[in-house]
């Protein structure tokens, strides 16, 4: 049986003849990276033992060797990293194998009308990612300190008896959970509207849990922007200045990249 | 009794620690219970089917059963994150 084909990303051709291809070392941590041109196209790939890395064994591996995977997945990120410094990059996902080099040509070529679109849209930008978290103790003080409606509700709750004042207390719990709620979502989506002067592309993703992050504060925004090389400076001065201004109400910001730019392209 | 930092959303059976996990997960079950029945009060209550008195009684009960439960968490040094055990996929339990 042949070697696999383990694909990395893809760049535009025209820019491998402008530099040289620098040395890699391979998902095996043997072979080299290389690179296959497919017209105006160039795969970066790196040759595996089809034995070795079948579908099969791969799944086995991700499923239940984490040590591997967390060696493979930071490889694998470290190299497309990498390249997209050098290169303009559509990255791949973990794990994108081919059988040979036929099959890989043959998708390269079906999708080169869209492969150079994305270049397009890459050349001279960068991703970001945009995490904004917040202390929710302090601003719920600050919602329910600031909301006329709130504290005339403490006034009247106060004169009500001992066992009333219980279950009113925990309705008005509930009114200021659901101010704070919408205080995160307003404050948030206002500063990704601001941003967006920036950049040329902004994408809002799904929240990561305190688990993931291993934070005490709550993440309230997680975005990524694909932002014009000019306009990245800009953009981190904007957001320090927003850690400047609400930094004392709780307000937390973490800008980071540049990343290979997963979010704005897409190869299958 | 030695302290230990208890790890947000997670029981310590450590066998050298077993009486505080075992704290833990005491306090874990009854403060499920005692959300279970604030929740189920506080619809009886909106429901409008309880008199004035039955509605005095029964708000006086359960902030002494919350003052109560926030003593036991101070004692055994736990606070709410860490009643809030993790369920895997289902979640976290309150």
């Amino acid at each position: 049986m042949g070697d696999l084909l383990y694909l990395y990303g893809l760049i535009p051709t025209k820019e491998t003849t402008e530099q040289s291809f620098p040395s890699f070392k391979g998902f095996d941590n043997e072979r080299e990276l290389y690179p296959i041109p497919v017209g105006d196209t160039t795969a970066i790939v790196c040759n595996l033992d089809s034995g070795e890395y079948s579908e099969d064994s791969i799944k086995e591996k991700i499923n239940n060797d984490m040590q591997w995977l967390q060696e493979k997945a930071f490889h694998h990120h470290e190299t497309v990293l990498t390249l997209s410094k050098a290169f303009t990059v559509i990255p791949l996902k973990f794990c994108t194998l081919y059988k040979n080099k036929d099959s890989l040509t043959q998708t390269v070529q079906s999708n080169q009308a869209k492969m150079e679109s994305t270049f397009e849209l890459l050349e001279g930008n960068e991703e970001w990612n945009l995490k904004i978290y917040c202390d929710d103790k302090i601003l719920k003080e600050q919602v329910s300190e600031n909301n006329p409606a709130i504290e005339a509700k403490r006034i009247e709750i106060n004169e009500l008896p001992k066992g009333r004042q219980f279950f009113e207390k925990k309705k008005l719990d509930k009114l200021i959970e659901s101010e704070l709620e919408e205080e995160k979502n307003r404050v948030s989506e206002e500063i990704h509207f601001q941003l967006k002067e920036f950049v040329l592309q902004g994408n809002v993703k799904r929240n990561w849990s305190k688990d993931v992050t291993g934070k005490d504060e709550n993440m309230t925004w997680n975005s990524v922007y694909l932002i014009p090389k000019s306009d990245v400076e800009p953009f981190l001065e904007k957001i320090q200045q927003y850690e400047k201004e609400m930094k004392e109400m709780g307000w937390q910001f973490a800008p980071s990249g540049p990343w290979p730019a997963y979010h704005f392209s897409s190869f299958s | 009794m030695q302290q230990v930092s208890p790890t947000s959303g997670k029981i310590n059976l450590d066998p050298d620690n077993a009486e505080h996990g075992l704290a833990q997960l005491v306090l874990t079950v009854i403060e499920l219970l005692r959300q279970i029945v604030e929740r189920h009060a506080i619809r009886r209550v909106e429901g409008g089917t309880l008199s004035d008195e039955e509605i005095e009684n029964l708000g006086e009960a359960l902030m002494n059963l919350e003052e109560k439960m926030e003593e036991l968490k101070d004692i055994f040094g736990l606070d709410a994150e860490d009643l809030n055990i993790d369920l895997g996929p289902l979640g976290s339990l309150l």
